[in-house]
């Protein structure tokens, strides 16, 4: 199992602009391509967020279809197709969360982070075996409570305040946790993804 | 707050999760183009769409694949869903909220009713539910647009403090192929904001929300265009609605 999603990320983004270029012409066969390359990494991240097959199925069409609409403002040639749905598929997701649990967050907060231009000029097939690897190497060595808060803010989409309420935990506890995770999980990375 | 200061909140950010102050620092020196943070939250989008793929593999359905390629080349969906049942309650309320003009408790108990359906939660359940939230704060502003003696699109917009914008039309026509309606919250002596998209139905009545916290009182106008349907960040034509506060 803990192979599968390296194996399926393996060569993901290679051939990724000459997709996104046939996306922007409406060639029909590229979004079949698009789904074939993304749909399983698009609806395992929609699963594990709101944890229903049926509202993801749902969730997952909607972010392709999102991504049909507004592909052209995407950078065919220094765009990253992969984080970009995977973006797109996080924030269907999270306002799903939101909504369904009546959160009074601005749905306009999420629209922010996944505008087509922000995901250009990204490292070449960042979605790679090996940094998938060492990201999550570095997930197991966080400490629990340094994971909880890093799965917050991913896959729930809380803010510090908000996880400090969810845990009952004083608020520079949780700012210590996020603080000291990421550091731990850029430092993994940063020398596989440069600034 | 300098960029050093900054740097350990990229990734909240990237996320949509940071809150004020550290969020619109973040945004002022991207919007002055400043190179460290510029570089520090590409990092931190290459970071967070790798954390993206860590998710327990779960293979989708086969049916997927079908029914994404059917919703963007415009063929119906084949899945039965609760949406459209959703859709034809929630367009009977709104007939039922513009015929008996002024008695939108009616329209309220219809919805409420609705609601108290065990039904599977879906995204339309969670948008009523949305909707109703707003119309029944007694504290909710309510501006009636559409009154003039021509037969322009009609409706009300509720505008709750901590919930959101609700609208609700009649007369409005379905949008052409490619287009869709935009809402937009106008401030006082600002830009329009966007506020989503959405369709009417095809009985010309539309329900749209904009679910958070909205200020009220520096609000000037909510207001629909005609766009493309991805949406545009400011309206490019002249309004179908203005519902002036």
């Amino acid at each position: 199992m803990m192979l599968l999603p390296l194996l399926l990320a393996i060569e993901i983004g290679e051939g990724d602009p000459e997709l996104a270029l046939r996306l922007q012409r409406r060639d029909p066969r590229a979004m079949a391509e698009l789904y074939d390359r993304y749909g399983r990494l698009v609806y395992s991240l929609v699963v594990r967020i709101v944890r229903d097959g049926g509202i993801a199925e749902d969730l997952v069409q909607e972010t392709f279809l999102r991504v049909w609409n507004r592909v052209q403002g995407f950078d065919a040639e220094k765009g990253a197709l992969g984080p970009w749905l995977l973006a797109v598929a996080r924030n269907r997701a999270i306002d799903y969360l939101r909504s369904a649990g009546s959160r009074l967050r601005n749905a306009l907060e999420l629209q922010e982070t996944e505008h087509p231009a922000l995901f250009a000029d990204f490292e070449k097939n960042i979605i790679q075996a090996d940094r998938i690897a060492r990201v999550k190497a570095a997930l197991e060595k966080l400490s629990a409570n340094q994971r909880t808060v890093i799965e917050l803010a991913y896959f729930e989409g809380l803010s510090q305040t908000e996880m400090a309420e969810r845990t009952g935990q004083p608020l520079g506890t949780i700012k210590t946790w996020v603080r000291t995770a990421l550091k731990s999980l850029r430092d993994e990375l940063g020398t596989a993804v440069p600034a | 707050m300098n960029c050093d200061e900054l740097r350990d909140y990229y990734e909240l950010y990237a996320l949509g999760v940071l809150e004020e102050p550290e969020s619109g620092e973040i945004r002022a020196h991207l919007e002055r183009a400043c190179p460290a943070c510029q570089s520090g939250v590409r990092s931190a989008r290459q970071l967070m769409a790798i954390l993206g793929t860590t998710a327990p593999p779960v293979p989708p359905p086969a049916r997927l694949r079908g029914r994404v390629l059917a919703a963007v080349s415009g063929r119906p969906a084949t899945r039965w869903s609760w949406a459209p049942v959703w859709a034809a309650v929630a367009a009977a309320a709104i007939v039922a909220a513009l015929v008996f003009n002024g008695r939108e408790q009616r329209a309220v108990a219809e919805l409420a009713r609705a609601r108290s359906l065990s039904v599977s939660q879906t995204r339309e359940l969670a948008r009523l539910n949305r909707a109703l939230e707003i119309l029944d704060q007694p504290d909710a502003r309510q501006v009636v647009f559409g009154t003039g003696p021509a037969m322009p699109p009609r409706g009300r917009v509720f505008l709750d403090p901590k919930r959101g914008v609700l609208l609700l039309a009649s007369n409005l026509p379905p949008a052409p192929a490619g287009k869709a309606y935009e809402m937009w919250v106008v401030p006082k002596g600002g830009k329009p904001l966007p506020a989503g998209m959405f369709q009417s139905a095809t009985d010309w009545t539309a329900v749209h929300v904009l679910p958070g916290p909205v200020d009220v009182a520096s609000t000037a106008a909510v207001a629909v265009t005609l766009e493309r349907e991805a949406g545009v960040p400011q309206p490019t034509s002249q309004p179908v609605i203005v519902a002036a506060l």
